[in-house]
């Protein structure tokens, strides 16, 4: 391709974005607009990120088989979390417990804490049912329910896979001091969270 | 000799007209409706995916059994039907124990895993029953959803199966069980919309199934 015919192109391709207009053509309902809200519910929350981040970088940390089985508990005792949510059963100090929650697991993995197996289940689980909870309360009023609850629950499952990820240099040494390194600042978030600065 | 294929295709493009072969075949179209109905609402689609799940963990010489379980069952249901709304909250029970079965303790209580395709078929079978209309169109359209559920479910535990047998790697297992488990929160959630949604007594799987056989003995 000649340098001219990338040129008009380029030309061509500023054209068109300026005289773009909004596009109109769907009013964001039905099961997309309800996935999307349900996907970017736990992702634009931070304190839901930091925690959900932490669950599987605790979970790497860890090694097998927490690295797997945190993330499988966590879904599931959300979800019941999310249905005292949704009976509107009363839950106390909720943002407390989302917030303490970054806290406590950034602490974990600070100080590299190796509770057994279902201590760690028990943890992850106690401060799931907070979270959960929380998109709950949300979820009824959304536009479409199963795309909502279709997409929170993924959004949390890729953040949990997003901490694996970081969590999986905890192997070698360097790595090991980043990832204690994270959880210090997960952990940090957490207190900002608690005291509301962040 | 690429322009003379060009023109060649454009010709036969320009010249089709539509194609008048065959009519419709009768009872095809309650038929294909049938078939896609146990994947049609999102109750019938996550109990699929739960039991195939289900099935997915289990040996697979063990797996007839769950399979021939959930063949009859889904005969049977087809013949206590027609299920009501209330069956909704039902199939999403069932779909979340089958997904947190699978997702917990995948492969374990054979015995008592059996009972989840036992119930699973029936509801299947029992909210298929078309609406009343003339007796042929309604077994074509019940024969459809017989074959497209338990053709449906084979495949769902047929793709498991060549994944893990294809693929030996450890997480492979292990991301199955992530899927299970997220299929079971949703099942979860959809379970309670049920019951915050409407104001109709909901019932669960064991009690839907109590009830119409009450009915029909």
């Amino acid at each position: 391709m000649s340098r001219h015919t990338v040129f008009f192109l380029f030309l061509v391709a500023i054209a068109i974005t300026w005289s773009s207009a909004p596009s109109m053509a769907h009013s964001g309902d039905g099961y997309g607009g309800g996935f999307v809200a349900g996907f970017t519910h736990p992702i634009v929350g931070w304190d839901h990120v930091a925690a959900m981040v932490a669950v599987g970088l605790w979970g790497a940390f860890l090694g097998s088989p927490a690295i797997w089985a945190l993330p499988i508990v966590f879904p599931l005792v959300m979800a019941f979390g999310a249905v005292i949510g949704i009976a509107e059963l009363p839950l106390p100090a909720v943002e407390t417990g989302i917030a303490l929650s970054a806290v406590v697991l950034g602490l974990m993995i600070v100080f590299a804490v190796r509770p057994p197996l279902w201590v760690a289940a028990i943890i992850v689980g106690a401060f799931a049912i907070f979270h959960g909870y929380a998109h709950g309360t949300e979820l009824p009023s959304t536009v479409n329910a199963f795309a909502y609850a279709v997409g929170f629950v993924i959004a949390t499952g890729l953040l949990h896979l997003i901490g694996i990820g970081f969590g999986v240099p905890a192997k070698w040494p360097a790595g090991k001091l980043a990832v204690r390194s994270a959880g210090g600042l997960i952990s940090l978030a957490g207190i900002g969270f608690l005291t509301g600065m962040i | 000799m690429r322009i003379f294929w060009w023109c060649f295709g454009l010709v036969f493009t320009l010249g089709a007209v539509p194609a008048r072969a065959h009519s419709p075949m009768p009872g095809a179209e309650g038929f294909y409706i049938g078939l896609i109905h146990p994947f049609s609402t999102p109750s019938q689609a996550l109990l699929m995916f739960g039991l195939g799940l289900l099935l997915g963990s289990f040996d697979t010489k063990k797996v007839r059994w769950l399979l021939g379980a959930f063949v009859l069952a889904t005969f049977i249901g087809l013949f206590l039907g027609p299920g009501s709304n209330q069956l909704e909250a039902a199939m999403f029970a069932l779909a979340f124990f089958a997904c947190a079965w699978s997702a917990l303790i995948p492969g374990k209580l054979l015995p008592i895993a059996v009972m989840l395709p036992v119930i699973g078929g029936l509801l299947i079978g029992m909210v298929s029953v078309p609406d009343p209309g003339p007796t042929t169109d309604r077994v074509i359209t019940m024969t459809g959803s017989m074959l497209g559920a338990n053709i449906g479910l084979l495949y769902i535990w047929g793709i498991i199966i060549v994944v893990k047998e294809r693929y030996t790697w450890k997480w492979v297992e292990i991301a199955f069980r992530v899927v299970a488990a997220w299929l079971g929160a949703i099942s979860l959630l959809m379970l309670a919309l049920q019951f915050a949604a409407s104001d109709v007594a909901q019932i669960s799987a064991v009690e839907a199934i109590s009830v119409v056989l009450h009915e029909r003995l």
